[in-house]
């Protein structure tokens, strides 16, 4: 693992060229972003992952529509929300995930285009609806990336206008189109207390 | 007749008149049944007896924010209770605290 973020100092002014494993905290098999390629902090990002055979086991070699709606989400809503916040509280990734819990509150429609397969890149282009009280609403669409495309070099000149419209080569395949993608960032003692309340319902 | 689209930060409002407002904001939510705005009091539970979804509060406070002039901290949402009264109470706290901070 590449070295963690130790000081607010290190936080840069944008995600690009950080890795993801700094901002999604829990584990590798479930992380599905490998790299960030654009990012403006109140505006949106460009990330992308490549399926591995983990990934696609027992499901036809084809990564699932649920775990795209997760990259998705990791990419946009997680990692945008944390860059955020950090920068808001002055304070490491680490420090908000002791502090909150990175909840999955809602998703509204979803519609799926095409599919993915082991090892086919794609990019999650995601931007910010909403974003207030740590609780993020992100919206956008999912492209299979043309093969051998360094995506670095690809995304270096994106800008605001493009994210927005989608301004990518007709060598992009459409995947999918994510609406109303929400997360919120929860207190610890407020989501134990949600889970409290919730066991006293199930149980009469 | 009072208008509740736009407070003025020197006008008075009473915990009726701020009820009022927040039904107005209320009949604009797409997840509360209108029905049930008809016999709201500041004892009724968002959650429980008017079935709003929890995340539907944060949708409700921006609005809020909007309809009130005001703004709420992370802190504020984080406290906020699920009854009527408890977003009446922090409506008069925040906009106190809105009108000191701007020196009115």
């Amino acid at each position: 693992m590449r070295s963690k973020i130790t000081s607010p100092d290190q936080i840069k002014d944008s995600l690009v060229g950080d890795p993801p494993e700094h901002w999604l905290l829990h584990g590798p098999t479930k992380r599905y972003v490998d790299a960030y390629h654009w990012h403006k902090p109140n505006v949106g990002i460009v990330a992308s992952y490549t399926p591995t055979a983990q990934n696609v086991e027992d499901h036809f070699d084809v990564f699932r529509g649920v775990d795209q709606i997760e990259s998705f989400t990791q990419a946009s809503v997680v990692s945008c929300g944390t860059f955020l916040q950090c920068k808001k509280m002055g304070v490491v990734p680490e420090t908000l995930a002791e502090l909150f819990v990175p909840t999955f509150i809602s998703i509204g429609n979803v519609s799926f285009h095409s599919y993915l397969e082991k090892g086919q890149t794609f990019v999650n282009i995601g931007f910010i609806k909403f974003y207030k009280w740590r609780q993020m609403v992100c919206e956008g669409r999912i492209y299979r990336v043309p093969q051998s495309l360094d995506l670095d070099d690809y995304f270096k000149d994106f800008d605001e206008q493009r994210l927005l419209a989608y301004d990518l080569g007709s060598d992009f395949t459409l995947i999918a189109e994510l609406f109303d993608i929400t997360g919120r960032g929860i207190k610890k003692e407020i989501f134990e207390n949600l889970q409290q309340l919730q066991q006293q319902r199930n149980n009469g | 007749m009072r208008i509740y689209n736009n407070y003025n930060n020197n006008e008075i409002m009473d915990r009726k008149e701020i009820l009022a407002g927040l039904i107005e904001v209320l009949r604009t939510v797409r997840t509360v049944d209108p029905a049930k705005l008809e016999n709201v009091t500041e004892e009724t539970d968002f959650l429980t007896d008017m079935n709003t979804p929890s995340t539907e509060l944060i949708n409700i406070a921006a609005k809020v924010e909007q309809k009130f002039d005001i703004e709420f901290e992370d802190e504020d949402i984080d406290e906020m209770g699920s009854k009527v009264k408890d977003v009446i109470d922090l409506i008069i706290k925040v906009k106190a605290r809105t009108e000191a901070e701007r020196g009115e």
